[in-house]
């Protein structure tokens, strides 16, 4: 932790404690602390990104980031416009694509009807033998001419050769057709009606868009979709219109959305509830404030200590470091069930110092396990909760007495009647029983193996199902590429890649025919490497053979003598031509869309070529051809992410297992006897095997949410058995520590039962497996920490 | 001024005169149930040295049906009914679109079928009309409204007797034009 953030462990000798300057300078300290951490988090970003997951030097998984960072299928935004007529749906697409096409927003917004302008088309007719797929030599022959010719004169005849007849004197074989097919290619084109593209059932018109910014870039992603509402909001004024929106980055920000609005009302709604317990319990406003103090220290100084470590913070380390150190709030309680008029409040502290530094003792040291990691994600979890926990410490040790007055107790006493007696009578015959139960419900879980994890981070989403529907649905109308598949391309520069590209587009063609997937796009479609720009360039006829073929060719078909002089001369000018690279496309539609699916990064160019309708990834990756001088990797983007969050959890199970070792050790420091080591902790570990149980057994599988819950009942766990482990003489006291643990306990229960409610997947996960977690482990170690400890007496 | 004003009030009822006419002319088209003829096409072309001429069958029937099928020289059959334009050719097969998909080729339709079917509405909606002469013997003059329509079409000018039209003719912006002549069976 950093080392403004620490309040000093100043001594306390009694005497001055008393004193106002002493309570003021504790005051001060810990005002300037709160400031100094607030001002570092506030200056600090947060990200919400993937790459916490990742371990470091993982090539495919460092593609696969960049890919869900900034891969040109997360820049998709697949629009829908619903209700009104279909003359009104058009109407508004239209006037939306355009007002969507002058912000600086989008790179690309098409609704069908977007013809390439006119300087686009000519770049595109100026290139055509360079660029066009069906250039093929037997093209310029006699034959081929002449074949042509006949089309030509054909199309003519048609009543549609008004819009033909323009290109025929200079490109008779029609090249510039064919490049048209190619730049609307690609994916499968939706069905126009009204001149933009609509569902199949005509209900639904729909449009594409493309951002300029990463589909993870949740800030830009919500800046654009504000303007494409604002822009909606404009085109549909007047009309029925309503507008649905799918693609990454909507989802995400989306998901954001729900996670506020979710988080919000429900923590609102649990703040609450623990207010009113604490008041109900104790009677005293003052409990509420000063019971709050510990966590928000803990809070504040963890999420500084992470930034001032690593510079950033990750929104789920947020999420999941708040959520370990739900256990400081236990520690205010601890005090204040505690309080006897007969003692001073620091002396109260004193009693539970031994046992209170031994709980925040193991879980620092279950968390530093974590620390040594390639993890960066495991790293600042690590970080914040020991900056955290300490800093809930020292303000529970140091600031409450500081601003209680020395005599202060509860106004209602802690009256706990002898049914406490009661229940804390050691019963070693159910202590036995309970342990039977866990062995053998640990021994049935060994056998029957059920599947335990979930690694599908999108089990994990909280997008409404309807909307992923919605997503599929947008997509399958539009054919646009799936987030999921796509084929990555790594070579030392842009020629290699787009060679590399070629080998791999011939491959795909081949599978495309067997039906193996629907499509494909990449950059070699609309830019073919150098190499084959040069191999079409041999391959045009001179001057002089192609005015014999053409001649040839011609006659007998009613064309105009000469007529074709502007193809023989751009056929000559192609000969000579310098070919065609990326960077000349610079600033020009094209030049936009090759961009996105070729560019340089750290170690060279990447290419991408995003498939469609994928039926069989499996076969499709294993034959995939091996290509010269890059490498090309097939990318499952689910299956991969899957894999990552997979070996994230191995670690964090590893390391747990390691901090589990350092939290036994410090538990023997601390109480130098083996029997109360045991006494506290094998209740909680037995009262893990229950909560895992009852969760498999409740049909939920164990995503890392599940894992960092079971992470705070463990901590909270070894705090009930630390305490009710105490051989304490005084039946008062223990009194005194079954109140608090109730306490406790039952916050923790309200609290994270009312998670358990929520309806979004990481909350309810959190939810079910603290409440489930705490209640095991306050009953099991209610029942078996003392008769471990007095029959091993 | 005053001047301006008597030659307003005069040709006045010119105009709702020819009006009336472009009425009647546009009820008798409305009255047909369906048509069939023969035409002949010829399409003088910058680029060919002598007219193209297609010969080929024509065919209506109220109130969107219309199907025009070429004979010679090439085979062509293009059928256009409601919506949907279907193409076929020897080169490409049969084709459909949807005519809302292809805004462009509506008002080359809609000159032949809205004519015949006497929906002056649809008519009205991509041209300009211009009417001359008796509903015996009349002439209507179509000139597009949409801007990249008159950059391919200058002016369609059909004319007919009553309620059947006895040809069509195009003109387009480069001096290309085409007259088709139809013969009711």
């Amino acid at each position: 932790m950093s080392s403004v953030s620490r309040p000093p462990r100043t001594p306390s000798p009694s005497a001055e404690e008393g004193s106002q300057r002493y309570r003021r300078l504790i005051v001060s300290l810990w005002l300037l602390a709160v400031l100094g951490c607030g001002w570092v988090v506030l200056t600090t970003p947060v990200t919400a990104d993937l790459t916490l997951f990742v371990p470091r030097a993982d090539p495919v998984a460092e593609l696969l980031l960049e890919q869900l960072r900034s891969g040109p299928t997360t820049r998709l935004i697949l629009l829908g416009l619903d209700g009104d007529s279909e003359t009104a749906r058009a109407a508004v697409s239209r006037q939306l694509a355009e007002r969507l096409r002058s912000t600086a927003l989008f790179t690309r917004a098409t609704n069908g009807a977007d013809a390439l302008p006119e300087t686009e088309l000519q770049a595109l007719f100026a290139h055509r033998y360079l660029l066009s797929p069906t250039l093929s030599p037997d093209r310029l022959t006699v034959d081929g001419l002449h074949a042509a010719l006949q089309q030509r004169l054909a199309e003519l005849q048609s009543p549609l050769a008004v819009f033909q007849k323009r290109w025929l004197a200079s490109d008779p074989t029609g090249e510039l057709l064919s490049l048209l097919r190619v730049w609307q290619g690609g994916m499968r084109e939706p069905t126009k009606r009204l001149g933009v593209w609509f569902a199949p059932d005509g209900d639904r018109a729909l449009l594409l868009v493309e951002t300029r910014a990463s589909g993870y870039d949740l800030v830009a992603q919500r800046e654009a979709v504000t303007a494409i509402r604002q822009a909606f909001v404009a085109a549909s004024v007047g009309t029925g219109v309503q507008l649905t929106m799918s693609g990454p980055g909507v989802l995400a920000t989306l998901a954001e959305d729900q996670v506020r609005a979710g988080a919000e009302w429900l923590s609102a709604l649990a703040l609450a509830a623990v207010v009113l317990i604490l008041l109900l319990v104790y009677r005293s406003a003052r409990t509420v404030w000063l019971g709050a103090l510990p966590m928000l220290s803990a809070l504040l100084v963890g999420a500084a200590a992470v930034d001032w470590v690593f510079g950033k913070m990750y929104l789920i380390t947020l999420a999941f470091s708040m959520t370990l150190l739900g256990e400081t709030l236990d520690y205010p309680t601890y005090l204040f069930s505690h309080r006897r008029a007969t003692e001073t409040v620091t002396e109260t502290l004193r009693q539970l110092w031994p046992t209170l530094r031994l709980c925040v003792a193991t879980t620092v040291l279950g968390c530093l396990a974590m620390l040594d990691s390639d993890f960066p994600g495991l790293g600042q979890l690590g970080v914040f909760t020991i900056a955290g926990i300490v800093a809930a410490l020292v303000t529970t040790r140091w600031l409450l007495p500081a601003l209680l007055p020395p005599n202060w107790a509860p106004p209602r006493p802690v009256t706990i009647g002898a049914w406490a007696d009661a229940v804390l009578h050691p019963r070693p015959r159910l202590a036995l029983a309970i342990g039977g139960c866990g062995l053998l419900v640990l021994l049935g879980l060994a056998i029957e193996t059920p599947p335990l994890w979930e690694d599908d981070l999108a089990a994990l989403s909280p997008v409404p199902r309807e909307l992923l529907r919605l997503d599929q649905e947008l997509r399958t109308a539009l054919g646009a590429p799936e987030v999921g598949h796509l084929i990555v391309v790594t070579a030392p520069d842009a020629e290699t890649a787009l060679q590399d590209s070629e080998t791999i587009a011939a491959y795909l063609n081949r599978r495309q025919t067997e039906g193996v997937l629907a499509g494909y796009d990449g950059a070699m479609r609309y830019l073919p490497s150098v190499h084959t720009q040069r191999q079409r360039q041999a391959a045009l006829p001179d001057t002089e053979s192609l005015t014999a073929n053409l001649t040839a060719a011609v006659a007998g078909l009613p064309f105009k003598s000469g007529l074709f002089a502007p193809f023989l001369d751009a056929v000559a000018a192609a000969r000579t031509a310098s070919p065609l690279r990326p960077e000349d496309l610079s600033g020009t539609l094209l030049g936009t869309r090759v961009g996105t699916l070729l560019f340089p990064g750290e170690r060279g160019w990447t290419a991408l070529l995003p498939l469609s309708g994928v039926r069989d990834s499996r076969t499709l990756a294993a034959d995939l051809p091996r290509v010269e001088v890059g490498q090309a990797y097939y990318l499952d983007l689910r299956a991969e992410t899957n894999r990552i969050v997979a070996g994230f959890r191995g670690a964090a199970l590893q390391r747990l297992a390691w901090g589990f070792a350092l939290i036994v050790a410090v538990v023997w420091i601390g109480l130098r006897s083996w029997r109360r080591v045991i006494a506290a902790l094998l209740p909680v570990l037995v009262a893990l095997v229950f909560t895992v149980a009852a969760l498999l057994a409740a049909g939920e599988r164990l995503s890392l949410f599940h894992l960092v819950s079971l992470l705070l009942v463990l901590g909270v766990g070894v705090d009930y058995g630390l305490f009710f482990s105490r051989p304490d003489p005084d039946p008062d006291r223990r009194r005194r520590t079954l109140h608090a643990l109730i306490v406790c306990c039952g916050s923790a229960l309200t609290v994270f039962g009312m998670l358990s409610a929520s309806t979004l997947p990481a909350l309810r996960a959190i939810g079910l497996t603290v409440a489930l977690g705490v209640a095991a482990s306050f009953i099991v170690t209610l029942v078996a920490a003392r008769p471990l400890l007095t029959r091993m007496n | 001024m005053i001047r301006w004003a008597w030659l307003l009030l005069m040709c006045w009822p010119l105009a709702s005169v020819a009006d009336d006419a472009l009425t009647e002319v546009m009820r008798m088209l409305a009255a047909v149930p369906a048509m069939e003829g023969t035409f002949r096409e010829e399409k003088t072309l910058a680029v060919l040295q002598e007219p193209l001429v297609t010969t080929g069958l024509l065919y209506y029937r109220a109130p969107a049906f219309l199907r025009k099928r070429t004979l010679t020289p090439q085979p062509e059959d293009y059928e256009a009914d409601g919506d949907w334009l279907t193409v076929e050719t020897p080169a490409a097969g049969r084709r459909q679109f949807d005519l809302n998909g292809y805004p462009q080729l509506r008002p080359f339709v809609e000159a032949i079928r809205a004519t015949q079917a006497g929906d002056r509405a649809t008519l009205e909606r991509y041209y300009q009309l211009e009417f001359q002469g008796t509903p015996a013997d009349w002439s209507l003059r179509l000139t597009p409204r949409d801007p990249q329509a008159t950059a391919y079409v200058t002016a369609i000018v059909l004319r007919g007797r009553g309620g059947s039209i006895s040809s069509m003719e195009t003109l387009e912006p480069d001096g290309d034009h085409s007259l088709m002549t139809i013969t009711t069976r």
